[in-house]
């Protein structure tokens, strides 16, 4: 809704008032978990302020350099990228094999999928950790604390809302384009990834930068299905919280460098996340 | 446009590549403090690498909570082990409520996902119950190859008892044990000033409280004192969080037994809690203790609602408190570590103050005065390493590493280490808890034979969280809680 | 050529995929919840129990407690989230100089992990640490604890979950406001209507789709809050933050109570769905009837 009118002084001002506002609320609990991990353990016994003039950058060496959290921090990269690259892969194949195709039974899946956020984590956790370190033997190789085991589990949360969203975008590419190229002469898989991805871009850029983010910032799963090799950052941070005292400077600092990816990705993508919505979005 | 497949086809091929190297790598630990070689005479050393030998190239798996003995056993033993045996130690360190749940769906599903697991002395009783745990009395006497001379059962201090089952065998090794004790300022109690204003406030001598008359009128004085001088004093902390599992313990393991109310006031032989079935949760004399600690909150700093054991060792670390029931694996610290508190070389350690009788019966052996904390690590009856494990359990075991963890962790499991030199040397800082440790160790004791201690405490801890946020009262909280402690005793089995 | 086998082949990973992982899971969760399962029971196993569990649920005031609250809970935040997305999707329409920036900051929380969320939140408003109690206490004279009082708790709670979220509706609001044609509301505004009326009348219809999606995502993770609230408040004081995902978190790990937590699970579950769809259907009459 674009107004063609002249904003008045008023309209400026109050646009700009609004935002300052709202960005200061926005990054105040941002501000203070930056502030107390720039705080020494003695310090933060004292009577809390806003500002801080010191920074105690023990609280960021001492993780950044433990050979423990780097591995975390590659595990979390790792872990998330791929299940990010995985989840726009199958999505792509599978929104383009229920758009192209009517396969029987197809909108059932559809609802299906949807259905697998609905339910509250705490009770898979027992089936999934039995799958994990049982169900499935290759060996004497399980996927308990594997990162590709997480990689697959996380599918299970991004490929829905990915598949739901990109049905849409899949139904607005006309079919006569893949027809055009058929006649061409080509096949399936040349359509596929000169003419569909291309179009969908922006879409599979929205599914790949929410699934990375979800796979990096996921906790309960990553706990209980992983021990010392495959662990992940969000579950390291969990691990400070101690029956001696939490050292909530190094947490914080912790915390805030787990921020700081997922803010760079953030930073370079993030017009793409609103051109990709507004595809699937409007096509309901 | 987007040069989408190139750059797919090359991510996907690099995330593949990376992937794969999703192979388990060496386990790296993390920078550890310099230790010391173990002092193994030559003929020890060379035992452990013998008794290894069939073992050599095997990883066992382990997993514990993320505090200092646990963390010094992983970092500092592990390699140490590692070096002697040749045996791989892959030790996860986690949060308080994954070290439950990972190794009770281990040993419930059998899947020998761990080698050794870290049993707190409250939840021993619970695995005994079902089995989960290897005998390792009776595994020692199949294997004696596996018998290491310099570990030995009785070397350890009569905490072990609480790994034993009814015919004496021991299902885990100790490896970390304190006692609940009441930490005060010393350099509050013993200022002239101060003690001359309690004197005409009060009309008797201040002193660290042996009566909860006492503790309350400290705790009172200071809270004013605190208030008048605007400093961020109290006179108490209270383990008082509200969603926590931490109050309900401070509630029946530490404020109860001082009034008389052992084992939660669940009796044990025919599992009821009520008054009216032969149990104490609801007596008179719990409900005195629930309201005791209740007013409490009305002297300790505001935090103490949502403070768990480690909030309320942090505010008496902060000079919040001019007292406090502070588990003594946090007394070291507090009272030597200038990094993470200000009150070093104030802290002084006493016994909780006590309603009548109760130190006879401690004395006695009929109750106790307090908590006796700890756990052991123990081999689960899943795991498909017993054995390597079993060296690895009496290599932390052995009386020669045991000063030095005392000191990086101040927990004491045998007797020799209170005379060790370097003990003795940080006794004095800490007030001596080392040595009130060995001489109160007695009168202390861990939690109650519960074969459903978490089930119970589950169910327990919402009424004891209402009362702490008042919405309820102490009795009408107690008389709810024996109620469902009964239920759910009877739901899992136990009693009629 | 185009045989439904090679569309088939194209689902077939996916469904491969999301069935070992989401349906293998589901079946062994009903089955437990029909089973009297406490790891720590007499006997430990599980045990066929018909529809106890159910039964126990209809009478259980733990439970039903802890529904109503996050029935409330999730009420309020998804209202408030919807609102003021909506507001906020409406300012940053037009361009102005800097928008991309507030843009960005506005989504911000969205990247913070919800474990980090709540301990973030944690250090805000725990009293001795927090700047939060702090300075209302110094400044107004306002007492806040959100480990004694309820209220606070609860607030605080909803308050953080309408800080993370918002943006998510914000960039869904604003693709949709993006996507909608322009003509209908100039030529409404140049025939007489104020922007109220096309606001009302023309706007909102047209943006239902976009509307019920994000309500639907937005109700399905509120529902299912765990992480942030636990780490703030353990689910206190007493159970005034316990909602239903934490409920079933202390069934199922702290009481070991596997059996009662598939029962419980599977009936919010089901209730999810339930609700989602009574939602999609009114949603969409609501919709039909503007036209």
């Amino acid at each position: 809704m674009r107004r063609n009118e002249t904003r008045s002084l008023l309209g400026w001002i109050g646009t700009y008032v609004l935002w300052i506002i709202m960005s200061l609320v926005t990054l105040l609990p941002i501000y203070w978990l930056f502030v107390i991990s720039a705080r020494t353990r003695v310090e933060l016994f004292g009577r809390p302020t806003l500002l801080q003039t010191t920074f105690y950058v023990e609280n960021y060496i001492k993780p950044l350099t433990s050979t423990v959290f780097q591995r975390y921090l590659t595990n979390s990269l790792v872990i998330a990228t791929s299940n990010a690259l995985l989840v726009a892969i199958l999505a792509v194949f599978a929104t383009y094999a229920l758009s192209r195709w009517k396969l029987s039974g197809s909108d059932s899946i559809f609802f299906w999928l949807i259905t697998n956020r609905m339910a509250p984590a705490a009770a898979f956790i027992l089936p999934l950790y039995l799958l994990f370190t049982g169900w499935f033997r290759i060996g004497g190789a399980t996927l308990f604390d594997t990162r590709i085991g997480l990689i697959l589990l996380y599918c299970l949360f991004n490929l829905p809302f990915a598949i739901w969203l990109m049905k849409g975008i899949m139904d607005g590419i006309p079919i006569e384009l893949d027809e055009a190229a058929f006649v061409d002469g080509a096949n399936m898989w040349t359509v596929l990834f000169r003419i569909i991805i291309p179009l969908a871009g922006p879409g599979i850029a929205v599914t790949v930068i929410l699934s990375w983010v979800f796979a990096w910032n996921e906790y309960l799963f990553a706990a209980s299905l992983t021990s010392v090799q495959a662990r992940t950052i969000t579950t390291g941070l969990a691990e400070f919280v101690t029956v001696t005292g939490t050292n909530w400077g190094e947490m914080a600092a912790v915390a805030f460098i787990s921020l700081l990816p997922a803010l760079i990705f953030l930073a370079f993508v993030q017009r793409y996340i609103v051109m990709g919505l507004t595809f699937g979005a409007v096509k309901e | 446009m987007f040069r989408w497949n190139k750059v797919l086809g090359f991510v996907i091929v690099l995330s593949m590549l990376l992937t794969a190297c999703a192979a388990p790598a060496a386990p790296a630990a993390p920078a550890a403090p310099a230790a010391e070689e173990a002092a193994a005479p030559a003929e020890a050393e060379s035992w452990w690498a013998e008794a290894a030998a069939p073992y050599a190239g095997v990883t066992i798996r382990g997993i514990s909570e993320s505090t200092p003995p646990s963390r010094y056993s992983a970092e500092v033993l592990t390699k140490q082990f590692e070096e002697a045996t040749g045996i791989k130690v892959e030790f996860e360190i986690t949060s308080w409520d994954e070290m439950y749940n990972k190794p009770i769906k281990d040993m419930q599903a059998n899947t020998g996902i761990y080698d050794f697991v870290y049993i707190e002395q409250d939840i021993i009783d619970s695995y005994l119950a079902q089995d989960f745990m290897t005998n390792l009395t009776e595994m020692l006497a199949e294997k004696p190859e596996l018998q290491s001379p310099d570990f030995d059962f009785d070397k350890f201090t009569s905490f072990i008892n609480d790994f034993k089952d009814a015919e004496g065998n021991i299902f885990g090794v100790p490896m970390e044990a304190f006692i609940k004790v009441n930490l005060y300022r010393k350099d509050l109690f013993e200022n002239p000033e101060i003690q001359a204003a309690f004197m005409e406030q009060y009309g008797y001598e201040l002193a660290p409280a042996t009566t909860h008359a006492q503790y309350r009128d400290n705790a009172e004085f200071f809270t004013e004192y605190g208030r008048e001088n605007d400093l961020d004093l109290w006179g108490t902390t209270v383990q008082g969080h509200t969603g926590h599992a931490s109050s309900t313990y401070e509630l029946v393991e530490t404020i109860l037994p001082t009034f008389g109310v052992y084992n939660w006031g669940v009796n044990l032989d025919t599992w009821k809690a009520c008054v009216e079935n032969g149990g104490e949760m609801n007596s008179d004399a719990a409900k005195e203790a629930f309201s005791f600690w209740l007013d409490m909150l009305n002297y300790a700093p505001p935090e103490a609602t949502s403070s768990t054991w480690d909030e309320v060792a942090a505010s008496f670390a902060a000079g919040r408190a001019a007292q406090g029931w502070v588990y003594g694996e946090n007394a070291a610290w507090i009272a030597t570590d200038p990094d993470r508190s200000i009150v070093i070389g104030n802290v002084g350690v006493a016994i909780p103050p006590l309603a009548e009788g109760v130190m006879e019966d401690a004395e006695s052996g009929a109750g106790y005065v307090g908590y006796y904390d700890g756990g052991a690590f123990g081999i689960p009856y899943s795991s498909n390493n017993k054995e390597a494990a079993l060296l690895w359990l009496q290599f932390i075991g052995q009386e020669s590493v045991q000063a030095e963890w005392a000191a990086a962790g101040s927990r004491i499991v045998m007797e020799s280490t209170f005379s060790d030199p370097l003990i003795v040397e940080m006794d004095g800082k800490v007030d001596n808890y080392y040595t009130k440790l060995k001489e109160w160790g007695p009168l202390f004791r861990g939690a109650p034979p519960f074969p459903f201690h978490n089930a119970l405490r589950g169910n327990m801890d919402p009424p004891i969280w209402q009362a702490l946020a008042g919405e309820i009262d102490a009795s009408t909280a107690l008389d709810e809680a024996c109620r469902i402690a009964e239920e759910t005793m009877m739901q899992l089995g136990f009693g009629e | 050529m185009r045989s439904n086998r090679m569309g088939w082949g194209l689902l077939a990973p996916t469904l491969i995929i999301l069935g070992v992982m989401g349906l293998l899971p589901f079946i062994y969760v009903l089955v437990v919840g029909f089973t009297d399962w406490n790891v720590f029971s007499a006997t430990g196993r599980p045990v066929w129990a018909g529809a106890n569990n159910f039964r126990r649920l209809v009478f259980d005031a733990e439970f039903l407690g802890s529904m109503g609250r996050t029935l409330l809970f999730t009420a309020i935040v998804v209202i408030s989230e919807l609102v003021i997305g909506f507001l906020l999707a409406q300012a940053l329409v037009k361009e102005f100089p800097g928008k991309a920036i507030f843009r960005t900051i506005h989504a911000l929380p969205l990247m913070v992990a919800p474990i980090a969320v709540g301990a973030t939140w944690r250090l805000l408003t725990v009293p001795g640490l927090g700047i939060l109690p702090h300075v209302l206490d110094k400044t107004f004279g306002i007492e806040y604890n959100v480990g004694r009082h309820a209220s606070h708790a609860f607030a605080t709670a909803a308050l953080m979950d309408i800080w993370h979220w918002t943006p998510f509706v914000t960039l869904t609001m604003l693709a949709g406001l993006t996507a909608l044609p322009k003509e209908p509301m100039e030529q409404a505004l140049v025939d007489g209507a104020n922007r109220w009326q096309v606001l009302r009348h023309l706007t909102l219809p047209m943006m239902m789709p976009v509307i019920i999606t994000t309500s639907f995502i937005r109700i399905m993770d509120a529902l299912r809050i765990v992480d942030e609230v636990y780490l703030l408040t353990g689910g206190g004081p007493g159970d005034s933050t316990r909602f239903m995902g934490i409920y079933i978190f202390r069934v199922v790990m702290q009481r070991t109570d596997y059996g009662y937590g598939s029962a419980v699970s599977l009936l919010v579950y089901y209730f999810t769905l339930v609700l989602c769809w009574m939602l999609f259907v009114g949603l969409t009459q609501i919709g039909r009837q503007q036209e």
